[in-house]
């Protein structure tokens, strides 16, 4: 008998949740291929330790960008093995809800659900990160008051406001952290004159990375390659750099948060004040966004106590409670 | 006797059917099913679930893959 999954199929990790287990995997979202004979060579971890380290006939891709499928036969082969690995065969086909941006277009929403059905699912529902995660961080939205959820992830950052279990108002932009380590390449290029991976980038944002001034910041020693005379180079950054080269990104991510605060009813917004604003996904991690965040709102931010699995586990709480709760799947209301 | 039978089995069969069928097709009562969710939602009903908690492969320091879901 297959036990049922929910998957949290971000454009950065991975995270499946099996009915009655809890998360039984969580891994980056990349697979490594033989260019030439189209294999399958790795597949999360071990395939994100390969980013930018392959010769030419393996390419190590996401194939997920800003929450969207940008390659529908790697993804389906993603799912596929990501299945496999949890126990999933042609004879145990369980029921899956996956978590998609709310952003995702009708087109995006039948490559998801089709490339589930094709990996193995029985069936395929999907239902919205900030839904899932506000599910997750176990904030009161069976209550009729106001729970405003900021799921910065990978790719999206979606703002959501929910009472009584649905929606009320929502924001969504295709930013997110991949955003700031494009930014932090482009500008140690255009400064500094030095080539560096996309790796190299998310350790500096995780290293001396912030939104906002903190306390006690360093500087970091950067590796790459001169773009002028093609040999290794050491440089120096400081966080006001990281911090310049991210502001575009970070103030696209605070203008949707306020946007969404606008959108809210009068009602609602009154909570906020005294319940405060919950930050959960990865991106949400980068040094003093949620202070940034406060101080441009005005509205208390906190940090939820799962910030990474709070998705997958409001997921995999649907996927406990089915049959009463599949009216929140995509679709299901409309 | 015996075609009297089988006709009176598949009568049977068919009546089982339908009525299995109308019963499916029911719509679900709009107060219970919303009742049934917020219940499902509340903080006793979501505990088990987010106790379950229990990452796999915790990422160690040096291996950890990119920040964001």
């Amino acid at each position: 008998m297959a036990r049922d999954l929910a998957i949290d199929l971000g454009t950065a990790n991975t995270l499946v949740y099996m009915k009655g287990r809890g998360i039984v995997l969580n891994e980056p979202s990349v697979i490594a291929l033989n260019r030439q004979t189209g294999e399958v060579l790795a597949t999360g971890r071990e395939a994100w330790q390969m980013i930018g380290r392959t010769p030419g006939y393996i390419v190590a891709v996401r194939p997920l960008r800003g929450g969207a499928i940008t390659d529908f036969e790697i993804t389906e082969r993603m799912i596929r093995l990501l299945l496999q690995r949890v126990g999933v065969s042609r004879f145990t086909r369980p029921k899956v809800v996956i978590c998609v941006p709310s952003a995702i277009t009708e087109v995006e929403r039948r490559a998801v659900t089709d490339a589930a059905r094709r990996a193995g699912a029985a069936d395929a529902n999907l239902i919205e990160q900030p839904m899932a995660a506000a599910i997750g961080a176990d904030l009161p939205i069976d209550e009729p008051v106001g729970n405003m959820v900021i799921d910065i992830g990978g790719g999206t950052s979606e703002t959501a406001v929910i009472s009584l279990g649905g929606i009320v108002a929502l924001e969504a932009v295709r930013v997110g952290s991949f955003d700031i380590d494009a930014a932090i390449q482009n500008y140690v290029r255009r400064e500094h004159g030095i080539a560096i991976g996309e790796r190299t980038a998310e350790e500096i944002k995780v290293a001396i990375g912030s939104a906002d001034p903190t306390p006690d910041e360093n500087q970091a020693e950067v590796r790459g390659r001169d773009l002028m005379t093609g040999l290794p180079k050491t440089v120096v950054l400081t966080p006001e750099e990281v911090r310049f080269a991210i502001e575009d990104v970070v103030s696209s991510m605070v203008a949707s948060v306020i946007r969404c605060l606008s959108k809210a009813p009068p009602e609602l917004s009154q909570d906020f004040l005294v319940r405060g604003m919950y930050l959960v996904g990865g991106g949400g991690l980068l040094r003093g966004l949620a202070e940034r965040i406060e101080r441009e709102t005005q509205v208390p931010v906190r940090r939820s106590n799962v910030p990474l699995e709070a998705v997958v586990l409001g997921a995999g709480h649907v996927i406990e409670h089915y049959e009463a709760l599949k009216g929140m799947f995509m679709g299901a209301r409309r | 006797m015996a075609v009297v039978l089988i006709a009176v089995l598949i009568v049977a069969i068919l009546a089982g059917g339908t009525l299995l069928w109308a019963r499916s097709r029911r719509r679900p009562d709009g107060v219970d099913s919303f009742r049934r969710q917020i219940d499902a939602l509340s903080p006793d009903s979501r505990r088990p679930t987010i106790d379950r908690m229990k990452p796999a492969e915790p990422p160690s320091d040096d291996e950890d893959g990119a920040h964001g879901t």
